[in-house]
């Protein structure tokens, strides 16, 4: 195996960590939507935390391997469809960590009406259903499913 | 290189198949997690039992399909004399015979539910769902190191 293949080979498993990891959340986030008591939606909410593991760990991977691979093949850092690629790695991180807090606000909330009963909560099942962090949630996986996209056609190189 | 140079043809069947690849990977691990997690958290058992197999109806099967034509169809495209290298069979062996062990925990996760979530079918899909996930992790690094 040449140093290409590695590279390739390390950038493709951060980018199957990351879009993998992507959807382990969204399925367990769409799981915990369908359900009203707290403690359901806090163990569901504590599982999403090994799909942001394996979305940190594949961002750091497809990054540092992708920047290297742009080196060993030869395209410039400054090419269009590269640039494209890290403004919307950065930008769906930072949503998608900006949903991730407000869902661990959610959990907090979540923790609190288990330690009360464990009853069902207005309260809680409004905070699911915030549009803003659903919104930033399923946002942020179309943007690392456009990102996938421009890595296959490179537009531009 | 290949990666840098395909012709433009190549693209679309070349993203379907590695878009589904990528769901795929990650329904089955949602499968994995949910059954080691019913494994701790007994009183979870049948919600997460519930989670496994909607997660298998709605993502493992649609993606493996996605997978599977754009692999046929990327290959009809790469290999049109059928003169194909060792590490595309390693990538067939992985979805064919993948089928057949997806199937098995599509029927381990009905009967899983239906035992409430607790019992050996509720064990033995987390387990299924484990394999695969390695398979297709081996299936990833002959398709993109492409060995031989």
């Amino acid at each position: 195996m040449s140093k290409y293949d590695w590279l390739l080979f390390l950038h493709i498993t951060g980018a199957f960590l990351l879009l993998g990891g992507g959807v382990v959340a969204g399925a367990l986030n769409l799981a915990a939507l369908r359900r009203d008591r707290p403690s359901e939606i806090l163990m569901l909410f504590g599982l999403i935390r090994i799909a942001v593991a394996s979305i940190i760990a594949g961002t750091v991977l497809a990054f540092v391997f992708g920047l290297w691979l742009v080196n060993e093949v030869g395209y410039g850092y400054g090419d269009g469809w590269i640039v494209a690629a890290i403004v919307l790695l950065i930008v769906g991180n930072a949503i998608g960590g900006f949903a991730g807090r407000r869902d661990a606000r959610t959990a907090k909330i979540a923790e609190g009406l288990v330690a009360q009963g464990d009853e069902p909560s207005p309260e809680l099942q409004a905070r699911l259903r915030d549009p803003i962090t659903l919104a930033c949630n399923y946002g942020s996986g179309l943007m690392l499913v456009a990102l996938l996209a421009i890595m296959m056609w490179k537009p531009g190189a | 290189m290949l990666g840098a140079i395909r012709p433009d043809s190549w693209n679309l069947p070349l993203f379907v198949h590695v878009l589904g690849a990528m769901i795929l990977f990650g329904a089955t691990a949602t499968v994995a997690i949910a059954g080691f997690a019913a494994r701790t958290r007994r009183e979870h058992a049948e919600l997460l039992a519930r989670v496994e197999l909607k997660t298998f109806l709605f993502a493992i099967i649609p993606s493996w399909i996605a997978m599977r034509v754009g692999a046929g169809w990327i290959e009809g495209k790469e290999f049109p004399n059928g003169d194909e290298p060792g590490w595309l069979g390693v990538g067939f062996a992985v979805s064919e015979g993948g089928a057949l062990l997806l199937i098995a925990l599509g029927i381990l996760a009905w009967v899983s539910i239906r035992r409430h979530g607790i019992g050996r079918a509720a064990g033995a899909v987390p387990v299924l769902a484990g394999i695969y996930v390695i398979a297709l992790g081996i299936a990833w690094w002959a398709m993109s190191a492409k060995p031989g």
